[in-house]
């Protein structure tokens, strides 16, 4: 191997990089609020026991996963360029678009894996029809579903380098900027893979750590019984 | 399907840069292709190497599947056609890159896939084929594989949806794929609203169409316990 190494271009630089890591978390944050918002809501039509609800949320769902993120990245930033919408914000609806439909298939898979008795118990017992979904199936389907809700939030973290495409200063967008300037590909590109591999490990982290973000096994079925 | 109904459905803009985009749409059919089998290949490799706990191999490949899970698509696909050659000191095409790029990146997630496929199996049937006479091979071979892949059919196909909606990242590092072709189109016709829309409907398309076949899969092989 002929190549010589030279970190210090990388830590000269670690300015670009730090804005870089700050605009993917912030991006990350403001896409997986409304995802996770926009899963639920369309989750909950996919589980319910309306049919045009369900066919609804199938065809959002089908629609929006079976579109490559950064095609909807380019409808919002390209093809509907005349509304002028900031990059950023362009990149926030592509992830929340793309995302909240995976969001809202574990939703309705984890709503349809709390027993049926569970809601008939709690709408015997005089709650609301509101209150049985919020109070009693939400934090059971959660629980269920709480694993694959975590690596979708890594995956979002790491689709949001997509964004570079479009021009957000993300983590990506500020690699490219680098090595650009230094020419010092190989340590540049290792060096944003292992920040992002750092965030994706902190994301797991804090799953198994956070009292409550656990999965849990779903409460006895007492009900079915 | 007859002139005027072509001329109806498809925009003039498309229709007049066809082969072009035709060309592009089957470069993304030709990378999703390399990148099924070569990730398949190594994906199942790997599920082996994890699932048979030899002693140094199998932890290599637990690192290699945990970095590669970590990292963004567009981070591989820059260390396959920048660093990797940098570092190694040979010359790449965007083509081989991305193709080189889509099979270590797949691959991670498959071989997770088919490690818990291989989990999924009782052991009890082993036994039981050991009973009869076979060999721990012939058992694994005959018995715990086929059963594995059988009941691992739809997380692979959405690994397989998901890359081929991944094909479309190649366009960053300068691949003529279907979106490639679409944003060169618009740089020269700028008609950014039929352009994108139209591949996002081919996509769409194709996408939900490889679900399909694996659902239908599925539905002939699966074996329901």
């Amino acid at each position: 191997m002929s190549y010589q190494f030279d970190w210090s271009q990388v830590w000269q630089h670690r300015d670009l990089i730090l804005d870089g890591l700050l605009v993917t978390i912030a991006l990350s944050v403001a896409a997986l609020v409304p995802t996770l918002i926009v899963g639920m809501l369309i989750g909950t039509l996919g589980a319910s026991t309306s049919r045009a609800g369900r066919v609804a949320a199938g065809l959002y769902v089908e629609t929006m996963r079976n579109v490559p993120l950064l095609i909807h990245m380019y409808v919002w930033y390209m093809a509907l360029a005349f509304l002028r919408l900031p990059a950023f914000l362009c990149a926030v609806l592509g992830l929340t678009l793309y995302s909240s439909a995976y969001v809202a298939e574990l939703v309705r898979a984890g709503i349809a894996a709390v027993p049926r008795g569970q809601a008939r118990a709690a709408a015997a017992s005089g709650l609301r029809p509101w209150q049985v979904q919020v109070l009693v199936v939400y934090p059971q389907a959660l629980r269920i579903v709480a694993p694959s809700l975590a690596s979708l939030a890594s995956q979002l973290v790491k689709d949001s380098s997509l964004a570079s495409v479009i021009a957000v200063a993300e983590l990506s967008y500020q690699a490219g900027a680098i090595e650009g300037q230094t020419f010092r590909t190989f340590e540049v590109y290792i060096t944003i893979a292992v920040l992002y591999i750092a965030l994706v490990l902190l994301i797991s982290f804090a799953i198994d750590h956070v009292p409550g973000l656990r999965a849990r096994r779903p409460i006895a079925r007492i009900a079915d019984a | 399907m007859p002139e005027p109904v072509l001329a109806a459905v498809v925009p003039e803009v498309i229709r007049d840069n066809l082969p072009f985009l035709a060309a592009g749409f089957a470069m993304t059919l030709r990378l999703a292709a390399v990148g099924i089998v070569g990730g398949s290949l190594v994906g199942l490799l790997l599920g082996l190497l994890r699932h048979a706990e030899i002693p140094v191999l199998s932890r290599l490949a637990a690192l290699y599947i945990e970095i590669v899970r970590g990292t963004p698509l567009l981070v591989v696909l820059f260390v396959c056609y920048f660093a990797i050659p940098a570092l190694a000191g040979y010359r790449t095409t965007a083509v081989a890159a991305a193709s080189l790029g889509f099979v270590l990146f797949i691959a991670a997630y498959l071989a997770e896939d088919v490690r818990s496929g291989l989990r999924s199996v009782p052991s009890g049937l082993v036994r039981a084929g050991l009973a009869t006479g076979l060999t721990r091979w012939q058992a694994f071979r005959l018995i715990v594989l086929p059963q594995a892949l059988r009941r691992i059919i739809p997380p692979v196909f959405s690994q397989y949806v998901r890359l081929l909606k991944f094909t479309s990242v190649a366009s960053v590092i300068g691949v003529r794929e279907l979106t490639g072709s679409a944003l060169l189109v618009n740089a020269r016709e700028f008609q950014p609203v039929a352009i994108i829309a139209t591949a996002a409907v081919t996509y769409l398309v194709v996408c939900s169409g490889l679900s399909l076949v694996g659902r239908l899969l599925d539905a002939r092989l699966s074996i329901r316990t």
